[in-house]
């Protein structure tokens, strides 16, 4: 240890962040190379939730294929429904009543809410402060603890499907959705009073993994992450599906693109969220909440006593499924974290020929190295948080 | 809607023009023109945000792989498709839209395109040795064989 070592010759050394890690959402793994505290290379590699999900989708009828979006972004179960759901509709041609479109609203958006209340979660947990993530999950049981009694299951509910929902949601539930969303304000005034202007989380996040608007779009960055970065860009508002143009909401965005932006954007959209529920709850319409086109949805129960027809339909649909026309179908919504959309293509058989995720984690984690190189290691992972990136979604 | 169309009519001929079930504009292009046709869908066009790209395997055709791209644009808020067709080659986007980055190695991974051009094509969701690319629609379907050291022997494919 005589000899001083040279600031010229810079060793670098490569570590491996994950796929065990807990701060990197699942599995992934990301290959950095260090100078020092500094990140000079980062290489995400994924695949290691890869269950070849889209291959699986050959092999279900339309309606078995409802399962499988549950299980790619496991904390918007309902929104990969919808926009499963909306491009078969789109395949089949067929009309959803006015109450399962505004209940579908409903639904998206308390998902959109439990999922932004797991990224404030963690998003605290992963810059060490957990009592944040406590909270959040109080209020996220709620959320599931209606999906419960909607659908009997807590994430997995495969409740939205091709021409319409599963069934009506009890009143009792609606009820309590009701009063759910009139106090969840207070709940996210709550969650801010810990956050938004505690010093310790500022200093860790704000300037940190700044992304500019034209490499986020570059990049296919969609979401909170292009929001956040200053490009309103909300295909609830530029290309309404399920009859937002109805509803009045805002589409917070950020200035310079940090994991500050990113994650007052989210905040901003619980918000408008809540605002939504709140006014679809108000113009709930009375009526059934299942399609009429027999070919898509099946009769009731009481009609396959009286009618041949219906018993015919009953067992066409449940032996051989919906039966699309030959034709391709890609509705894009948005998701908690950004542009969804299913490409569904049909060959006029049961079952798709090929059914795509375009998710938007998949594409919002290919901008990770670009936020993360240069800073430093420790900045990683609140850079990661921030993405929110979802591994079930991202490798499917 | 109707500026674009028009203009896609002047751009690529009408015969190219198709509207599918979901009403996004879809251009079909020869493979050896896709290059320009990405440029002139992100730049006269306006549809510069790259959304996706995905193939779909028509096993009984010619040219068996459908590449579909899909753009949008900010200004018009409109979706614009553009579908071409290979074998196996296809010239890659990625040098000039960065984010099909890694949409082109997920193709390369699981249906075994070969991307001309691309800075880093490696498989993405699968291991390095995996052999075959299991969205062909030649894979077995539904019954893949767990893959495991002891089964190796058993399930081998060249």
């Amino acid at each position: 240890m005589t000899e001083i070592a040279n600031p010229e010759s810079r060793e670098l050394l490569t570590v491996n962040m994950g796929p065990q890690h807990p701060s990197t959402h699942g599995v992934l793994r990301l290959e950095l190379v260090l100078d020092g505290e500094v990140v000079v290379r980062c290489r995400p590699v994924i695949g290691y939730l890869h269950t070849g999900i889209e291959k699986t989708f050959e092999a279900k009828t339309y309606v078995q294929g409802v399962v499988l979006t549950d299980r790619m972004d496991y904390l918007n179960p309902l929104g990969n429904n919808l926009a499963y759901s909306l491009s078969v509709e789109k395949l089949v041609g067929c009309e959803i009543p006015a109450r399962a479109t505004v209940l579908r609203v409903v639904l998206a958006e308390l998902t959109r809410i439990a999922s932004h209340l797991m990224f404030i979660g963690s998003i605290a947990l992963d810059l060490g402060a957990s009592s944040p993530f406590l909270y959040c999950w109080r209020e996220r049981e709620k959320i599931l603890d209606f999906f419960e009694g909607m659908s009997g299951a807590r994430m997995m509910t495969s409740f939205i499907r091709p021409g319409g929902l599963a069934r009506d949601i009890p009143p009792d539930i609606v009820a309590s959705i009701s009063t759910f969303v009139d106090t969840m304000p207070g709940y996210i005034d709550s969650y801010e009073e810990l956050l938004t202007g505690n010093p310790i989380f500022r200093e860790r996040t704000e300037g940190v993994g700044i992304l500019p608007a034209d490499d986020a779009l570059a990049l296919g960055c969609t979401g909170p992450v292009l929001r956040g970065s200053g490009v309103a860009l909300d295909i609830r508002k530029s290309n309404p599906y399920c009859g937002y143009e109805q509803y009045d909401f805002a589409v917070p965005t950020g200035t310079i693109g940090d994991c500050y932006d990113r994650y007052l954007v989210r905040v901003a959209e619980m918000r408008e969220s809540v605002k939504i529920c709140r006014q679809a709850l108000d113009s709930l319409p009375d009526g059934p909440v299942q399609t009429s086109d027999r070919k898509v949805m099946p009769p009731p129960r009481a009609e396959l006593a009286k009618s041949m027809e219906a018993v015919i339909h009953h067992f066409k649909l449940w032996t051989e499924g919906i039966r699309p026309p030959a034709g391709e179908a890609y509705v894009g919504l948005e998701s908690p974290r950004g542009e969804l959309g299913f490409y569904v293509v049909s060959d006029g058989s049961g079952r798709p020929i090929r059914v795509h995720e375009r998710g938007p984690s998949f594409a919002n984690l290919q901008a990770l190295p670009k936020i993360v190189e240069g800073g430093a290691v420790a900045d990683v992972v609140a850079c990661i948080a921030s993405m929110d990136p979802i591994m079930g979604e991202v490798d499917r | 809607m109707s500026v674009v169309d028009d203009a896609l009519g002047t751009i690529f001929g009408p015969e190219a023009i198709s509207v599918p079930a979901d009403g996004i504009p879809t251009v079909r292009v020869p493979l050896a023109e896709l290059l320009s046709a990405v440029e002139r869908v992100r730049g006269e066009l306006k549809h510069s945000r790259f959304v996706d790209v995905t193939a779909v395997d028509h096993l009984t055709r010619e040219e068996r792989f459908e590449l579909v791209y899909l753009f949008y644009s900010l200004e018009q808020r409109t979706w614009l498709r553009l579908k071409a067709r290979t074998d196996r080659d296809a010239p890659s986007i990625t040098p000039m839209v960065p984010g099909a980055n890694w949409y082109e190695r997920e193709l390369y991974d699981l249906f075994g395109i070969h991307f001309d051009g691309h800075p880093d094509l490696q498989r993405i969701m699968l291991p390095d040795d995996w052999r075959g690319h299991p969205l062909r629609r030649t894979e077995p379907l539904g019954s893949e064989p767990v893959d495991f050291t002891v089964t190796r022997s058993v399930y081998a494919r060249d």
